[in-house]
């Protein structure tokens, strides 16, 4: 390459790390680095001497629901490609059929007092589809019911314990898991209020007898949408 | 408030050895790598899109493609960190330009869309910058004083604030073609300065 060859190159280089290289010559740019390693070394060059102005700005820390969100994102990418496919067809029907079956189970173990019908529910389901746990919220007997829906037990020594991610904040501990059956916490009114206004609970895997800190200290296993039924 | 080079080298190596555990699949290491890093990349974002949801979305599609690539990362691609602020940075160019073209050029992206709690504070300086090399730092800054001052601007509004020729030109008053010929002469005399440094 002669010396104006590698000058360009390099100037090219420096606009598109600073960004001012835009359009369809990024695009051209992008493709030439994906063959020339010496334009790709450029990059990386450029991108080392301006770094320190990124890396002086004061960092901010993300909101807490952030986290909860790339977690849920990283999980669903974490399965096996097969997995995944096959998951479009399950995750269609089993949206459909989360719905009906949160409604069946909800009225059902409503039905003998009068009690009023859950106000937010959240479903968790397996890497294929299936629902594992159901999670209702009654404001007004102040109660918040978590049932297994299918057997599924922590591994030995440990157990799944329920948090609710508040819109903005830390992770609220809601209580733990049983592994078959129904288990419900008692929840004060100024939890329920918040409760409300949650986007999501989550369930991590916790030494026996739940988190000894308060927040989360072990993988985030389920993570799903609170919605107001 | 730069660290010594033994501390650089070990943070380093702690995010390498994260990024490689990551690689096969970790999702506790990629939980202790998104809290020593979220914050950093997080200020990137939310300089250069100006907007906490857009920095949200950015953060979240560059933390996934930092775990998804996290084996292709290798020394030749910078520090650890280097390389996860271009990762945050190029997301967000391309964010800007997605924007850009549904806004129809929203001319002042100073004034009314500066919207966000603690956007205002987001002052330099106040950094943990035990991310880079003290002698790296000192290196940048001097060749950078030894630029004129539309060079120095155009530079850094182009790095830092995500920022058009067109932008930078409206920014500091002064023509698009002036401008564009600050940040060529400024990468060269850069380049020329680092080198020999």
């Amino acid at each position: 390459m002669n010396y104006e060859g590698s000058k360009l190159q390099n100037l090219l280089a420096g606009e598109y790390v600073l960004g001012v290289l835009r359009g369809p010559a990024r695009r051209r740019f992008e493709r030439l680095m994906m063959e020339s390693r010496s334009l790709a070394a450029e990059v990386a060059k450029w991108e080392g001497h301006f770094a320190s102005l990124a890396l002086r700005l004061k960092p901010v820390e993300p909101p807490d629901y952030l986290w909860w969100r790339v977690m849920a994102r990283v999980r669903a990418e974490s399965r096996p490609r097969g997995e995944r496919m096959r998951n479009t067809f399950w995750r269609t029907w089993a949206v459909a059929a989360t719905v009906v079956l949160a409604l069946v189970i909800v009225t059902q173990r409503v039905a003998p007092p009068p009690e009023a019908k859950p106000a937010q529910f959240a479903l968790m389901s397996d890497t294929k589809g299936m629902p594992l746990w159901l999670i209702s919220v009654h404001p007004e007997a102040q109660r918040v019911d978590m049932k297994a829906l299918a057997s599924n037990a922590p591994p030995a020594g440990k157990s799944y314990e329920l948090w609710m991610i508040p819109d903005g904040g830390k992770p609220v501990p809601m209580g733990l898991m049983n592994e078959t059956g129904l288990a419900s916490e008692t929840v004060p009114p100024e939890l329920l209020a918040r409760l409300s206004h949650a986007k999501a609970l989550a369930i991590s895997l916790e030494p026996q007898g739940g988190s000894p800190t308060g927040q989360p200290t072990g993988p985030v296993l389920w993570v799903a949408p609170l919605v107001a039924s | 408030m730069s660290a010594s080079p033994a501390d650089l080298q070990d943070r380093n190596r702690h995010l390498t050895d994260l990024l490689h555990a990551c690689a096969q699949g970790r999702q506790a290491a990629f939980q202790e790598l998104y809290k020593a890093v979220s914050p950093q990349l997080f200020a990137v974002l939310l300089r250069i899109l100006r907007r906490k949801d857009l920095a949200e979305e950015a953060l979240q599609d560059a933390l996934l493609s930092v775990w998804r690539n996290a084996g292709s990362y290798a020394a030749d691609k910078g520090a650890p960190m280097t390389w996860m602020v271009s990762i945050c940075r190029y997301r967000a160019l391309d964010m800007l330009r997605r924007e850009r073209r549904e806004v129809s050029l929203d001319t002042d992206r100073d004034g009314e869309a500066d919207e966000g709690e603690g956007l205002s504070d987001m002052g330099e300086g106040a950094a943990e910058a035990s991310l880079i090399s003290k002698a790296e730092e000192r290196a940048l800054d001097e060749c950078m004083q030894r630029l004129n001052d539309g060079q120095r601007s155009s530079l850094r509004l182009a790095y830092v604030d995500g920022c058009t020729h067109e932008e930078i030109a409206a920014k500091v008053g002064s023509p698009v073609g002036t401008v564009k010929s600050w940040v060529r002469r400024g990468l060269e005399s850069l380049k020329r300065c680092l080198e020999a440094a």
